[in-house]
């Protein structure tokens, strides 16, 4: 191409792909080296101070305390299987604690929106005072007051099967009995076929505009399903929590969540609710004050307008921000640590005594990032199948 | 949604134009000479930057050089050189046990642990106070150690057999303690063996933790764990009764009972769980600043088993006791010169900071937290363990 500056052709140096292949490069080169420095700094102060590395010691018994546990655990377990039983402590807070944010942030991200006085002031200040409180300072603050509540022995009890006491909430938990499976099997039938009669009977509610109950319909199946399988196969066998013999009246049998998982929980769902609601917000703003005008003079009722026109398409907004709320969530469970649940990062603190240090946090980072690009995963997909199509 | 993407294209441009820019500005002063017009003075400039690199250069190898040669000392075996021209000890403590090691009401540190590391910075550089102290967190000791950070720790920390491979060097046991259990007398329990169901509070990162899991299982008790990054979350954890039994060394308890409001209604049970003696602890890596922490430590034993304390130190330099005369550098010789250290470091040891006893009882006897000296912690000539290698 002939150019008025330069009649001879584009010199090198005025050439933009030219320019970037050396931007790309340098920055390529320099990423390179501060990582190979990270690493060769590490493999030689390893060696020069003797410091233990490798993995050979997770087949050797932990001997370690661990309080609770999703699985059975006992010390002469092996440093893997405890391993285990701190992710799967991380998991359930985690997972826990994802299910319960995003409703309650869902919950108070709408009343922000309300035209209700009262209650969006109210959700402004519950907003602004979580989300601007250090969460470990938030964490200690719930810890304490559970630690006000009367002891095991004095705590209350409703209906002779629930506990609650500063040593954690304890609750009549199903342990499974033979018929488990088969009826684990029916009931995930039952699911599906509540899913495809949910999908059916909106569609006909769209086209037609009768109303056809997708959602109730979905639930009694689901009730319905489950119900039977309970009386055909008897899956399930109910534990009452009951109290030990002894001078510390501890209670035994069914299911417990600690005190410290109970701080935990709160701490993580009230701190990240105050994002989400925020991110929700947002999303509804971001939909243009048209598509709501348009919904009603269709005749759509406030709910129907929500549920066919602006939730859906908040929601393209409000995805990508939540999933890395998930992420920060999931994270911010190391800081169980401080008031006493065994997560991964407690439970391979007190590994370290023993066990490399340098490998245990390795496989930490590598547990971390794995249940982080898992959330990543199902959000991405889901973004994909609510984005509009045809959009980059 | 073209419109949300618009921005984020137009800045990836902005960006890329920039870099773009800024490249092309760098190539293009580059290449000006080839204008031909300055050539001269281009020459020049080029000879004056080049000189100016030149120096450049040198000066930066030179640097090198001299962190190299610092590294070298730091390194190799010469702690104590580096720590002379530093002008004072860096020691690892803590501040949140009474009698070991805390704060006091202006601020300053306090305890038997402290007490060590002003031994040791009165030994080698003539004055007590020249010492910075770190305060560790117990799960951190081992790190600290490792990375060689700190020239000292006084942290009650128990010297076992795989610490003293992959932590440091563990000088003479200068207290020996042993694990215990404290329980409240409401609970009646008066062994630790019925402690068989109980919750016990525990916190992470100490050999308590392990000897808990190995006393529990070793007993067939059942009971159930609560591990605490911070000790004084797990004590108070115990007192607003979450846990019905606490566990550390029998020491620290002892301590603890004294800050509470109602010490009566606890108990420190009888039973020794473990052995836990507690040693000052060096980086390894320089064996001869290992001995020079290991004499000072039997100098202040020596001293008092030889009568010498803060206030008798000149009347006895002078005096007619052969063997005192020569641990204060009065007469004789016990390899103080060889070590690297003023004959008579000693005395200045002995008058700022005091002997074996006088320490003792400062922070763990009678003016301090009320710990009976008799048993193992006495002088051998008492009956006693305490003992180190003869200064000749």
């Amino acid at each position: 191409m002939q150019s008025i500056l330069y009649p001879g052709g584009i010199p090198l140096w005025r050439n933009v792909v030219f320019i970037q292949w050396v931007v790309q490069i340098i920055s390529a080169i320099v990423v390179i080296a501060i990582v190979s420095g990270f690493i060769f700094n590490v493999a030689n102060e390893i060696q020069d101070r003797e410091i233990p590395f490798g993995f050979s010691f997770l087949d050797e018994a932990a001997q370690i305390p661990i309080g609770e546990s999703v699985i059975d655990y006992d010390p002469s377990e092996s440093y893997l299987y405890g391993f285990t039983v701190a992710a799967l402590n991380t998991v359930k807070a985690s997972v826990l604690g994802v299910v319960l944010a995003t409703m309650l942030g869902i919950i108070i991200g709408v009343s922000r929106l309300s035209s209700n006085w009262l209650l969006s002031r109210l959700a402004l200040v519950y907003i602004d005072t979580f989300r601007n409180i250090p969460l470990l300072i938030q964490l200690l603050f719930w810890f304490l007051i559970i630690l006000e509540l009367p002891n095991v022995r004095e705590g209350y009890v409703f209906f002779d099967a629930f506990y609650l006491n500063n040593s954690g909430f304890y609750l009549p938990w199903a342990t499974p009995l033979g018929g488990f499976w088969p009826w684990a099997i029916l009931t995930a039938v039952g699911i599906l076929a509540a899913i495809v009669a949910y999908n059916v009977l909106n569609r006909r509610e769209i086209e037609t505009g009768k109303s056809s109950y997708p959602i109730i319909a979905g639930f009694i199946i689901i009730f319905v399903v489950t119900i039977i399988g309970l009386i055909i196969f008897t899956p399930l066998e109910l534990v009452v929590p009951e109290r030990q013999e002894g001078p510390f009246g501890r209670l035994q049998g069914g299911a417990r969540w600690s005190g410290s998982f109970f701080a935990l929980l709160i701490g993580l769902v009230v701190y990240t609710s105050a994002f989400i609601a925020e991110i929700v917000r947002a999303g509804i703003q971001a939909v243009n004050r048209g598509q709501t005008e348009a919904a009603r003079s269709l005749g759509l009722n406030t709910n129907n307008s929500l549920r066919f026109v602006i939730f859906p398409q908040a929601l393209r907004v409000i995805i990508p921000p939540l999933i890395s709320q998930y992420l920060n969530l999931t994270k911010n469970s190391s800081l169980a640590a401080a008031i006493g649940y065994p997560d991964l990062v407690s439970v391979s603190t007190t590994m370290t005594q023993i066990a490399p240090a340098i490998s245990l946090i390795g496989m930490v980072m590598v547990t971390y990032l794995a249940m982080s690009l898992f959330y990543s995963l199902v959000g991405n997909i889901y973004n994909r199948i609510t984005r509009y199509a045809g959009v980059g | 949604m073209t419109e949300t993407t618009q921005p984020n294209h137009a800045m990836k441009h902005a960006l890329a134009t920039i870099l773009t820019l800024t490249a092309a500005t760098i190539l293009f002063t580059a290449c000006t000479s080839d204008s031909g017009a300055n050539e001269i003075a281009v020459e020049r400039a080029q000879s004056t930057a080049e000189a100016a690199i030149i120096a450049h250069n040198d000066a930066i190898s030179e640097r090198d050089a001299a962190i190299q040669r610092a590294d070298q000392a730091e390194k190799s075996a010469n702690r104590l050189a580096v720590i002379k021209e530093r002008g004072d000890v860096v020691c690892s403590t803590g501040n949140d046990t009474p009698g070991f090691h805390s704060l006091d009401a202006s601020g300053q540190s306090v305890g038997f642990d402290v007490d060590l590391c002003r031994a040791v910075a009165a030994a080698v550089l003539g004055d007590a106070d020249a010492v910075e102290f770190r305060f560790t967190d117990l799960v951190e000791r081992g790190p600290a150690l490792q990375s060689g950070e700190i020239d000292l720790m006084n942290l009650t920390t128990t010297w076992t057999s795989t610490r003293d491979v992959a932590w440091g060097n563990f000088a003479p046991v200068m207290f020996y303690d042993g694990q215990g259990f404290m329980a409240t007398k409401a609970s009646g329990v008066t062994s630790a063996l019925q402690l068989g169901g109980a919750a016990v509070c525990v916190t992470a990162g100490t050999t308590t933790e392990l000897n808990l899991a190995d006393y529990f299982r070793q007993n067939n008790l059942g009971y159930s764990p609560t591990v605490f990054e911070q000790s004084d979350v797990a004590f108070d954890s115990y007192t607003a009764g979450q846990c019905d039994a606490f566990t550390t060394d029998r020491s620290a308890l002892a301590s603890l009972l004294t800050t509470l409001p109602n010490p009566d209604e606890h108990l420190i049970l009888p039973e020794i769980v473990y052995e836990e003696p507690l040693t000052p602890v060096i980086p390894h890596g320089d064996e001869a600043w290992f001995d020079v922490v290991k004499i000072v430590m039997a100098g202040i034993i020596y001293a008092e088993a030889y009568g010498i304390d803060s206030t008798n130190v000149d009347v006895m330099a002078a005096g007619d006791n052969v063997k005192a005369k020569r641990l204060l550098g009065s007469e004789g010789d016990f390899g103080q010169e060889a070590l690297g250290l003023e004959k008579t470091f000693m005395q200045d040891v002995i008058k700022q900071v005091g002997n074996y006893g006088e320490i003792y009882e400062r922070n763990l006897g009678t003016d301090g937290i009320g710990l009976p000296r008799k048993g193992r912690n006495d002088l051998w000539i008492n009956g006693g363990q305490i003992y180190a290698a003869p200064l000749r």
